[in-house]
């Protein structure tokens, strides 16, 4: 496979804007939706959508391009969803809308 | 037939390939000593594109000295690393057995 | 409510702050769903799996092997068998033969003249199921490419200096090995069980970050006043 092309999805690099930046600290103990995030990569490894080592290579590439001022521990999500929009699993204005409907969902309860 | 013992000295090729591998650039033209085998297995290449009938190979386990590795190597000359090598990947070193 | 944090020292994830990484996490794993790429069930296995492992396999392996020459030999000899004797079983959960399975286990053991130390420079690859998750400082490019290079520099890093007829041996697990250290059991030990033991087993000493010592134990906290 070639290696991941250097998009800037906006709904991606808008992730950053919402959150803010900080850098990573070493020891920091990590979020619940880490740990849903590894078993999502796995599953889509798994099942044949998005293989493991692949993902690896790409978070280790773009990583240090697109997602260079995103803190570490984020380069995952950030980069399983860009693979899946590069290949047409996902449309951008699916993420996004999705996003936003989830945002709504947890900002109302 | 296993083309390398235990105890060869190999160099690990510096070919150029399109497909997925996992010989480390570091290795490329590198030399070392086989230490141990391991199974037969089918090669990252092949494996990449999920072929059924895909290439297995010996695989070999190679122990090189670090000092040999880098050029600015800043540890201690008993220092060594080693890594796992499909069999095509590898050929006799130059000057034969130790 | 602001949706936009633009100062620098807002955190990203506070305490009942809706975190956007969750939000596009939780984005991502329903349109996959829906799209079935896979399915929850799948999901689910793997977060049951994940808080399941841990590295009480892996200190388990090592104490025993401490305590039972013969087990020490059959784990030296095949890790991947070996391992089913504490319940392991290296080819559950995955199974499948994808690229990046594991499929052969190998316990490499420390010596007076040899100090085992494991990376893999291609990806991360860790022996998940008797060490659990890797280490976020293991997956960077940071150690991954210096622990080849300057091993003993990143060691020293960690507090480990090693002398000078000590061989360090880096192990770059590039195929479909899996490696884990067996580092050398330390003194003031004499007489303790294998409970005892695998509790000063901690998951940088099977790494080869560090060393065991008789008196510390990884679910103790640094600062925690001595009992």
């Amino acid at each position: 496979m070639s290696p991941p092309r250097n998009t800037h999805y906006p709904v991606l690099m808008g992730t950053l804007r919402k959150a803010g930046k900080r850098p990573s600290e070493p020891d920091r103990a990590s979020a619940p939706w880490e740990a849903n995030l590894q078993a999502t990569c796995e599953c889509l490894s798994w099942r044949g959508a998005l293989d493991n080592l692949e993902r690896r290579r790409a978070e280790d590439t773009l990583g240090e391009t697109t997602y260079a001022h995103f803190p570490a521990h984020t380069r995952a999500a950030l980069v399983t969803a860009h693979l899946l929009l590069e290949r047409g699993r996902i449309s951008e204005h699916e993420l996004e809308t999705r996003m936003n409907q989830v945002r709504a969902r947890l900002q109302s309860s | 037939m296993r083309r390398f013992a235990i105890g060869d000295r190999v160099t690990v090729r510096d070919a150029t390939t399109l497909f997925h591998h996992r010989t480390q650039s570091y290795t490329r033209g590198r030399t070392g000593v086989v230490v141990d085998h391991r199974p037969e297995w089918l090669i990252p290449e092949d494996e990449a594109w999920q072929r059924e009938d895909g290439r297995v190979e010996p695989f070999y386990v190679v122990r090189f000295n670090q000092i040999d590795l880098w050029p600015d190597y800043t540890g201690l000359e008993l220092d060594t690393l080693e890594s796992e090598f499909a069999e095509g990947w590898l050929v006799p070193a130059e000057g034969g057995r130790r | 409510m602001s949706t936009t944090h633009d100062h620098d020292h807002a955190p990203i994830e506070a305490a009942g702050e809706i975190s956007e990484f969750d939000v596009l996490e939780t984005a991502i794993r329903g349109l996959a769903i829906e799209k079935g790429l896979f399915s929850p069930e799948d999901h689910r296995r793997f977060m049951e799996w994940a808080q399941r492992i841990g590295p009480h396999g892996g200190s388990r392996l090592v104490a025993r092997a401490w305590l039972d020459p013969g087990f020490k030999q059959r784990l030296l000899a095949d890790g991947t068998e070996t391992s089913k004797e504490i319940g392991i079983d290296w080819l559950d959960p995955t199974g499948t033969g994808t690229p990046s399975d594991f499929t052969y286990f190998y316990v490499l053991e420390n010596t007076p003249k040899v100090h085992n130390l494991i990376v893999c420079t291609l990806c991360s690859c860790y022996p998940r199921p008797v060490l659990g998750q890797a280490p976020e400082w293991y997956k960077t490019p940071h150690y991954r490419r210096r622990a080849v290079r300057w091993p003993r520099e990143v060691l020293a890093e960690f507090g480990l200096h090693l002398a000078a007829d000590v061989e360090v041996r880096v192990h770059d697990s590039n195929q479909k090995s899996r490696f884990m250290v067996m580092p050398m059991r330390p003194e003031g030990t004499e007489g303790w069980t294998e409970d005892q033991l695998a509790a000063i087993v901690t998951r940088d000493t099977m790494i080869g970050v560090a060393l065991p010592r008789a008196d510390w134990t990884a679910d103790r906290s640094p600062v925690a006043t001595s009992r």
